[in-house]
């Protein structure tokens, strides 16, 4: 009891820092702190929420009454385009990606992110990245080939404006900030919690952060080598994806899908996060099935990299992939499934306290469910090849996004508001918002699962006045205007709110996890304070010590074997190249060992130049490993000396393949000659330009080192750089063997 | 030929089959009291039959590359990881000094060597020379089922092996299977959907039952369905076992690490011990 008392009386002392730690526009844009750079993802979500919002107004406008002409077939076209982009990528991923920012290092009671500056670069790539995509607007026309930008359509032949460039650069540049930011959460989970805090008593927002950070960090290198290989296509006249001149337009919807089914689950999982975290504390019991919440998230994780070709049954694959990937989706239901009824379980016999978080909950789970319904009905093929590309599409991916994520994400936000400003949210907007957005979201996508079975299909601007389809499009209609008003009330209710809102206190839910412990909003430091942690409840210990959760824990040791941050994320980080290396590779596989080329291939590459240089890249590693031995015997000028040839052996590898670049432009060979030499000059140049950072990266050691930094012999940064200096070089024996040793063979 | 009769002909047990059955069923009877880990172990048995004496092995045999690749599953990785759930833990302290059991230790030192050792059975006997020696010569195929067996076991010892000191700790074992599991989806795909022959031999079998027609004609399977269902069987299945392996680590971890489960087995034993008292 003493222990809360101290933690009380402490965070209160901080109300007075709080009032100066904000202010000034330059201190928004120069922070590391995760919780503002939490709330800029959330802002930025916010205004993409109402562009995105008033493109799907603009849709819906035009389809509210058959042969309509408010806009062109053109304009839809990049409408609906962007409505889809900036939905997914603008708004739902920072969303996830902002709570994860603000609460993941409050939760586990850490001070900051494991790094907090690749956090704020990670956000700035957001902002950037989306400018660059709305601004085709204003550069001849918005992209118009669908979210997905199937090729051909998406090729130059085709979609002729610089739309699909911008959508292609915009993706790639929030790609990257994704990736950096689920590097930096996992590193954060990993290595940063408190002693006490072990795995198994996380809570389960940080547990399904954790899987969908994995999730992005494997998935979205997947879409990033397919985006340079269309931006490649585009604006060098390479054709890896144009069947015309010898290119497959499926092999794009596999590497779509390949990143785009993870993609879904990247939506979701960490929308299932908070659900788990609000439901238990309206319902005032633990979440039921703790274990097999954790286990069925991983079972989702891994089976979404396995059943991409679900997307794909109306392409032709053959019965055989046709069958295996429907079971295959099936299956996804089951681990889903168990997750509904934890949660309904959990609920069970629980007093429920009906506010408006735990409305949207419930909402949740009865629309997630139908959306889930809906998803194993296209599992089926046929029902499938018959409602593909129809507005059952279109209502069934709604109910898992809108219904399921928006849903959860608006139980998020109404349950941690308080934390976030210090002030309730309004109840009676709350409740007026929610209405809203049941009433309007149901109208808007209830129906279209009529449309969809009468076969309107999606994508078209317009529709012919056959029986029933205007009553049902003109009730879309209406519900998605109800559906804007909702929008407006939720800002109305933050606005309101932060003027004139009750003040929360540090725990107005009674809720069990850490961030409650601090004030609301949280310091800068967060916590002066943190509880032994000896349960999955620690707030719920902490006030009642006559009553803990696991009375047989509360003297155990609190130690936690001590994980390098550094470690962990140069892992994440190689595991995430490896990914990106591994679509170039199987792509220079997919496009030389099958096909025959022609004039240029495989065979006109010089091996013995080649290997000799190989030899000199693979030598750098071992100089690299003898310097990091010199550096940890503090023996700083041997150090120094094997560090300068290591840098000479990459600096000869470059040479090298610059002068195998020349001889292959003299020759005639360049990036469009054809597709051998299209994907070998994006492999191996992908792989020159690691080694090129690389170099950059040891030469910054070599100054340090000269300076004195590593006298001591810690070098924890020298031996991160080696990590990835010697995975540059792993990368380089798979593309030898690939590219110089197996090619030519065949 | 009939399906039913051609699924009532082809059982053949070959000599090599019956031998390690003997020699099996010795040391079942040596080793093992019936009970759970007996049960495990004929189970194994019974699948290793499946595999290699029924109709599926007829099959295999140069008729179906999906059959081989139901094989090649089964031996690699459902086998040997039943035969090793079938034997005492031990640990380091404890574990046999003499014989078999003090050679095996030896199998757990390198854990990244036992991850080669599964992934590359994987994937050295789908390189298409070294399949169609498999499935047209009789020896190396039998050096192929001892391979995928003794393989499949070193795979399997850091997750499950017997000797609890050189078991993975769970997170690092769960990374051992969702990897190998990778590759493996890798190699599915690329069989799934290459358009050249894996293994060529399928494609004009030596047709000893006389059931093409039936395979072709009545299962409707041709070459090239027959190679998709080979890579999809690798692909999906069988990450489903990698997938069940990792849920099972992740089962063992949060016992570790769970106080209530650890506090009640120790209340468990204190009973048990009460009550034997």
């Amino acid at each position: 009891m003493s222990q809360t008392a101290t933690a009380v009386v402490k965070t209160e002392g901080h109300s007075a820092e709080n009032e100066h730690y904000h202010h000034g526009l330059w201190s928004w844009l120069a922070t590391v702190d995760h919780k503002r750079i939490g709330l800029l993802y959330l802002g930025t979500a916010l205004f993409f929420l109402l562009t995105g919002g008033i493109e799907a107004l603009i849709i819906r406008t035009q389809l509210s009454r058959p042969n309509n002409n408010f806009v062109s077939p053109e304009v839809f076209n990049q409408l609906f385009t962007m409505h889809g982009t900036t939905m997914i990528f603008m708004v739902v991923m920072p969303t996830l990606i902002g709570f994860a920012n603000y609460f993941v290092p409050l939760m586990i009671g850490a001070r900051d992110m494991a790094y907090p500056r690749l956090n704020a670069m990670a956000f700035w790539f957001l902002p950037f990245g989306a400018l660059l995509m709305n601004f085709s607007w204003l550069a001849g026309g918005a992209p118009s080939a669908g979210w997905f930008s199937y090729a051909p359509l998406s090729e130059t032949p085709y979609s002729t404006s610089l739309g699909v460039d911008y959508w292609a650069l915009g993706l790639f540049t929030m790609g990257i900030g994704s990736i950096s930011t689920s590097i930096n959460l996992i590193a954060t989970i990993v290595a940063m919690r408190p002693p006490g805090m072990t795995m198994f008593r996380m809570p389960l927002f940080i547990w399904m952060t954790l899987t969908n950070s994995f999730l992005i960090t494997l998935a979205m290198p997947i879409l990033n080598a397919s985006l340079v290989m269309l931006f490649v296509d585009r604006l060098f006249n390479a054709h890896f994806f144009l069947p015309t001149a010898g290119g497959s337009a499926v092999i794009w919807q596999h590497f779509f899908w390949a990143f785009g089914h993870p993609e879904v689950y990247i939506l979701v999982l960490p929308a299932f996060g908070m659900i788990s975290e609000v439901i238990p504390v309206f319902s005032r019991r633990p979440i039921f099935g703790y274990g097999t919440m954790v286990a069925s998230v991983i079972t989702i994780a891994v089976l979404s990299f396995g059943v991409w070709g679900h997307h794909m049954f109306a392409v032709g694959m053959g019965n055989a992939p046709d069958v295996f990937f429907s079971a295959a989706t099936m299956l996804i239901a089951v681990p889903t499934g168990i997750k509904i009824f934890n949660w309904g379980a959990t609920m069970w016999g629980g007093s429920i306290r009906l506010n408006t978080a735990m409305l949207f909950c419930i909402a949740f789970l009865i629309e997630f469910t139908l959306g889930g319904l809906s998803g194993i009905t296209f599992a089926v093929t046929p029902i499938d090849w018959a409602m593909t590309d129809s507005y059952y599409v279109v209502a069934h991916f709604h109910y898992v996004i809108f219904g399921g994520t928006y849903f959860a994400i608006m139980a998020g936000i109404y349950y941690w508001f308080p934390k976030m400003t210090g002030k309730i949210l309004s109840e009676k907007l709350g409740v007026w918002h929610f209405w809203a957005t049941v009433i309007g979201f149901n109208m808007t996508f209830f129906v279209q699962h009529f449309l969809g079975f009468m076969g309107m299909p999606r994508r078209v601007y317009t529709y012919p006045d056959l029986p029933g389809w205007a009553t049902l499009n003109q009730i879309s209609t209406i519900g998605a205007y109800i559906l804007g008003l909702s929008a407006f009330l939720l800002v109305w209710n933050v606005i309101m709110t932060s003027r004139s809102g009750k003040d929360a206190g540090n725990n107005p839910w009674n809720a069990w996890t850490l961030e409650w412990l601090t004030t609301s909003p949280p310091p800068e430091h967060n916590f002066d304070y943190i509880p032994p942690v000896h349960g999955r409840r620690p707030l719920w210990d902490l006030e009642h010590p006559e009553l803990p959760d696991h009375p047989e824990s509360i003297n155990e040791p609190l130690v936690d074997p001590p994980i390098d941050k550094f470690k962990v994320g140069m892992a994440c980080f190689i595991a995430s190249e490896s990914f990106f290396f591994l679509m170039l590779v199987i792509s220079f596989v997919y496009y030389n060992y099958t096909l025959h080329m022609g004039h240029f291939n495989a065979h006109t590459l010089d091996r013995v130049k080649s290997g000799f240089f190989t030899v000199a890249l693979l030598g750098s590693s071992v100089t690299l490993y003898i310097a990091e031995k010199y550096m940890e015997a503090k023996k700083n000028t041997g150090f120094l000396t094997w560090l300068i040839i290591t840098i000479a052996l990459g600096l000869v590898f470059l040479i090298g393949q610059g002068g195998e670049y020349i001889h292959l432009f003299i020759t005639g060979v360049t990036l469009n000659t054809n597709l051998f030499s299209s994907s070998f000059f994006i492999l191996t140049g992908f792989h020159g330009f690691h080694v090129f950072v690389g170099l950059i990266l040891l030469i910054i050691v070599l100054i340090f080192g000269f300076v004195g930094d590593y006298k001591s012999g810690k070098g924890e940064i020298v031996k991160t750089i080696g990590c990835y200096w010697h995975f540059v070089d792993a990368v380089w024996i798979v593309v030898f063997s690939t590219v110089y040793l197996i090619g030519p063979s065949l | 030929m009939t399906t039913q009769a051609f699924l009532l002909s082809a059982w053949n047990v070959a000599p090599f089959v019956a031998a390690g059955l003997a020699i099996l069923v010795y040391l079942a009877a040596n080793r093992f009291k019936p009970g759970k880990r007996f049960a495990i172990f004929m189970l194994g048995i019974v699948i290793f039959l499946a595999a290699l004496a029924s109709p599926l092995d007829a099959l295999a045999q140069g008729y179906l590359f999906s059959a081989h690749m139901l094989e090649h599953m089964l031996l690699l990785m459902v086998v040997p990881l039943l035969w090793m759930l079938s034997l005492t833990p031990q640990s380091k302290e404890t574990a046999s000094r003499r014989g078999i059991m003090a050679g095996m230790e030896k199998i757990g030192l390198f854990p990244a060597l036992n991850w080669a050792a599964g992934v590359g059975a994987m994937w050295l006997w789908h390189v298409p020379a070294l399949c169609n020696a498999a499935t047209v010569s009789g020896p190396v195929r039998t050096f192929q089922v001892i391979s995928l067996l003794l393989l499949g076991f070193a795979f399997w010892w850091p997750i499950n092996g017997p000797r609890l000191d050189q078991r993975l700790v769970p997170w690092t074992g769960m990374l051992y299977l969702i990897t190998a599991c990778f590759t493996c989806i890798l190699l599915g795909i690329w069989i799934t959907f290459s358009p050249v022959a894996i293994c060529s031999a399928f494609n004009v079998p030596v047709d000893r039952y006389g059931i093409m027609p039936l395979i072709r004609n009545q299962w409707n399977l041709s070459a090239t369905t027959d190679q998709q269902i080979g890579g999809l069987i690798m692909w999906v299945p069988s990450c489903l076992i990698y997938l069940g392996g990792t849920l099972s680590l992740l089962a063992r971890w949060s016992k570790m690490s769970n106080p209530t489960s650890a506090a009640s087995l120790l209340e468990t034993n204190k009973n048990v011990g009460k009550n034997h008292g």
